[in-house]
Order: structure tokens, then sequence, then C-alpha cells
């Protein structure tokens, strides 16, 4: 049979479903736009995301270790303090046993030979360890120079007479002064 | 309802879908993008706190080097002495070295020393000698050089029974130190002092 002859024949028919609206006719064009945006939104999320997991990864390492050397610089400095508050209080102690023996011996060698020194007392002071209480007898002829020898000697060891006294008692010169250390 | 309109549903409802996991993917993006900035500031807090903590560490261990190294020589003097015995036996060779044959009397006792918790305990100590000049003073000399942690507290020199000779009345404290009694993270004050030295 001839293909015209055919066509001829067809008689209109009426569509089985109706036509969509022509606002629906968008909804394809939507499912794809809708589903390349999606596609680069999560593509781009996920790239977003390992790089957010890596760097609070990255920063929680960085916190551990902050953490732990701040913990060991701490730790250091409270060794270093208690270590101060010892040194400190050795200081303390050390301050008030400073040699005696240096004084005496200096005193002995201030004083010329026709002076006679009878007494020599040197008494640490109970609130102030590092002050001395000085007191020497003298008897000669030249004790006020003798005594300037003395406290000039005893100047070289930094110590320095304060509030001296003299007090004559017959021949006798009875001399008391609070050693002060000055800083050297 | 035809197919065509019902394909369209479907779509919508595939886009629906879509859109909803692409926000909550998104939201918990967002969330660990904070999660990550809060981890960032505190990482950037932590190490800020390490910085202070190394400067004012490093600070103190500056401020505080004369002082230590002040304690760290005199570490040996203090764990020389730490009993009474050792005390008495430091002062009986002394005087046995030094030749001084005279001793008039002799004292030792035990001192406690409540308060102090680095020097609970000490040793007091009084001495009279007699015996030459040189000699009264070298041993006096030598006493401070064996303990020098000692502190004279009384020394008294007179003439002694015959021209040549001295007699001297000495009283010192030699103290017994507990450096452990002071631990860490006790409160150091945040101070440097001069070190105290001996002539």
């Amino acid at each position: 049979m001839n293909e015209y002859l055919c066509h001829d024949f067809k008689t209109p028919r009426v569509d089985t479903s109706r036509r969509l609206p022509s606002s629906f006719r968008a909804i394809p064009v939507i499912f794809y736009v809708a589903l390349i945006g999606s596609a680069y939104v999560m593509t781009m999320d996920y790239f977003g995301y390992k790089h957010a997991l890596k760097q609070k990864t990255d920063a929680e390492e960085r916190t551990k270790l902050s953490e732990a050397q701040r913990d060991a610089f701490k730790a250091e400095k409270s060794e270093l303090e208690a270590e101060a508050v010892k040194a400190e209080k050795v200081a303390q102690w050390m301050e008030g046993a400073r040699n005696i023996q240096p004084i005496a011996v200096r005193i002995a060698r201030a004083v010329q030979t026709e002076t006679r020194i009878t007494q020599v007392a040197i008494e640490r002071s109970e609130q102030v360890p590092s002050n001395l209480a000085l007191t020497i007898h003298l008897n000669g002829s030249k004790v006020t120079s003798e005594l300037a020898a003395i406290e000039s000697a005893l100047g070289q060891l930094y110590y320095r007479s304060y509030s001296p006294q003299q007090t004559k008692n017959g021949d006798v010169v009875e001399y008391h002064s609070t050693l002060v250390r000055q800083a050297e | 309802m035809n197919p065509k309109q019902i394909a369209c549903i479907v779509l919508l409802m595939i886009i629906g879908s879509m859109t909803y996991v692409a926000q909550i993917v998104h939201n918990k993006v967002a969330m660990t993008r904070t999660q990550a900035e809060d981890a960032e500031s505190a990482a950037r807090t932590a190490e800020d706190e390490r910085t202070m903590a190394e400067i004012e560490t490093g600070t103190f261990k500056t401020d505080t080097e004369e002082l230590r190294r002040f304690l760290r020589s005199w570490l040996p003097s203090i764990d020389h002495v730490q009993t009474q015995q050792e005390a008495d036996q430091i002062i009986e060779m002394s005087l046995r070295e030094r030749g001084i044959s005279l001793v008039r009397s002799r004292k030792t006792e035990p001192k406690t020393n409540t308060g102090n918790k680095v020097i609970p305990k000490s040793v007091l100590t009084t001495l009279t000698i007699e015996e030459e000049y040189a000699k009264v003073l070298n041993w006096l000399g030598d006493i401070e050089r064996r303990l020098p942690a000692s502190r004279m507290k009384v020394v008294q020199i007179t003439g002694g029974s015959t021209g040549r000779q001295l007699k001297m009345d000495v009283s010192f404290e030699t103290p017994i130190f507990d450096l452990s009694a002071v631990e860490a993270k006790s409160g150091a004050k945040d101070k440097s002092k001069t070190a105290a030295k001996k002539p």
C-alpha cells in the first residue's frame, strides 16, 4: 500500500492526555538547574567540609601542643619560684652570718703596740642579725686615734660604726658602737 | 492526573529532596566551619597563653638568676651539715687540728625554730677556749670556714690566764637546713635580691 494513501485515510485524533500547562513546562528546566546547582553546592561544600575538618584537626593539635608547652613553662616557673624562695631564705640567713673573724683581726691589727686592748666583744643583734654590737676596752695614750684607725679598718670590710660612744673608766676607755653592713 | 503531571510532580519532589539534602549538607559544613573557627580561636588563645607563660618564665628566670646561683653555690655547705652530730664532729676536728687544747667549757644544744620551714632546727654551741692570740683567732676563722652557714652570735675576747694567752667566749648557731620543705607552687615572691656574700 502506498504511504500517501494511508495518510489520506487518517482521521484527526484527540490527545490521549491533556497538554501540560505552560507553567509546568519550566519544571524540567528547574530540575536540571536544581541538579546542577545542588551538585555544585554539594561539591563546594564537600571541599569546604574537608578543609574545615583539616583546619579543626590542625587547630586542636596546635591547642594541645600549646597547652602542653604552657603547662611545662608553668611547671618550670613553679620550680624556679620554689628555688627562689629557698634562695631567699638562705640569703636572709647568710646575710646575718657573715664572718666575724676578719673584724677581730682588723681590730687587732689597727691598734698600735703601745695601746692595749683588754676586751673585744662582738654581739649579733637578734632583731637585725646583720648588725653587730661592738664593745672594745682600750688602755693607752692615743685611744682616740686608735679608735679612728679601728673604724677605718672596719670600713674596709664595709662596716660603718653607727652611734659610737666612748666612756672613760679610769685608764680604760670603753667604746661601744653598732656595726652596720654597707652595700659593697 | 495524567503521566506528564505525575512526572512533573516527581521532578518537583526530586528537586525538593535535592534542595533539602543540599541544605542539610550545607548546614553541616557551616557547623564544621564554625567548629573549625572556634578551634582556631582556641588554638590562638592557647598559643598566646603559651607565649605569655614562656615570657613570664624567662623573665622570672633572668630576674632570679643571681639569687638562684647564690643558692647553688651554697648547696654543698648546706648539705655538709645536716645533723647535730656532724656539727659536733666538725667543731671537734677544728679544735684538734688547730691545736686548741684548753677548752674551758663547751655546750651544744639543739634548737627548734617554729615557723621557719627552711631552717626547722639549729644547733647552738657555746665554747670558752684559752690559747695564744694567733691560735684563737685562727681557730675562729677556721670554724667559720668549716661551718660557713653558722651564725656567730657572741664573740668575746679577753685576756687569758697568762700574758700571751687570750680567752675567747664564743656562741654560734649552726642551722640545719631542710630545703625540701619548700615545694613547687608554694608562691614565690617575684623579686630578686642581691645575693649576700660572705667576706
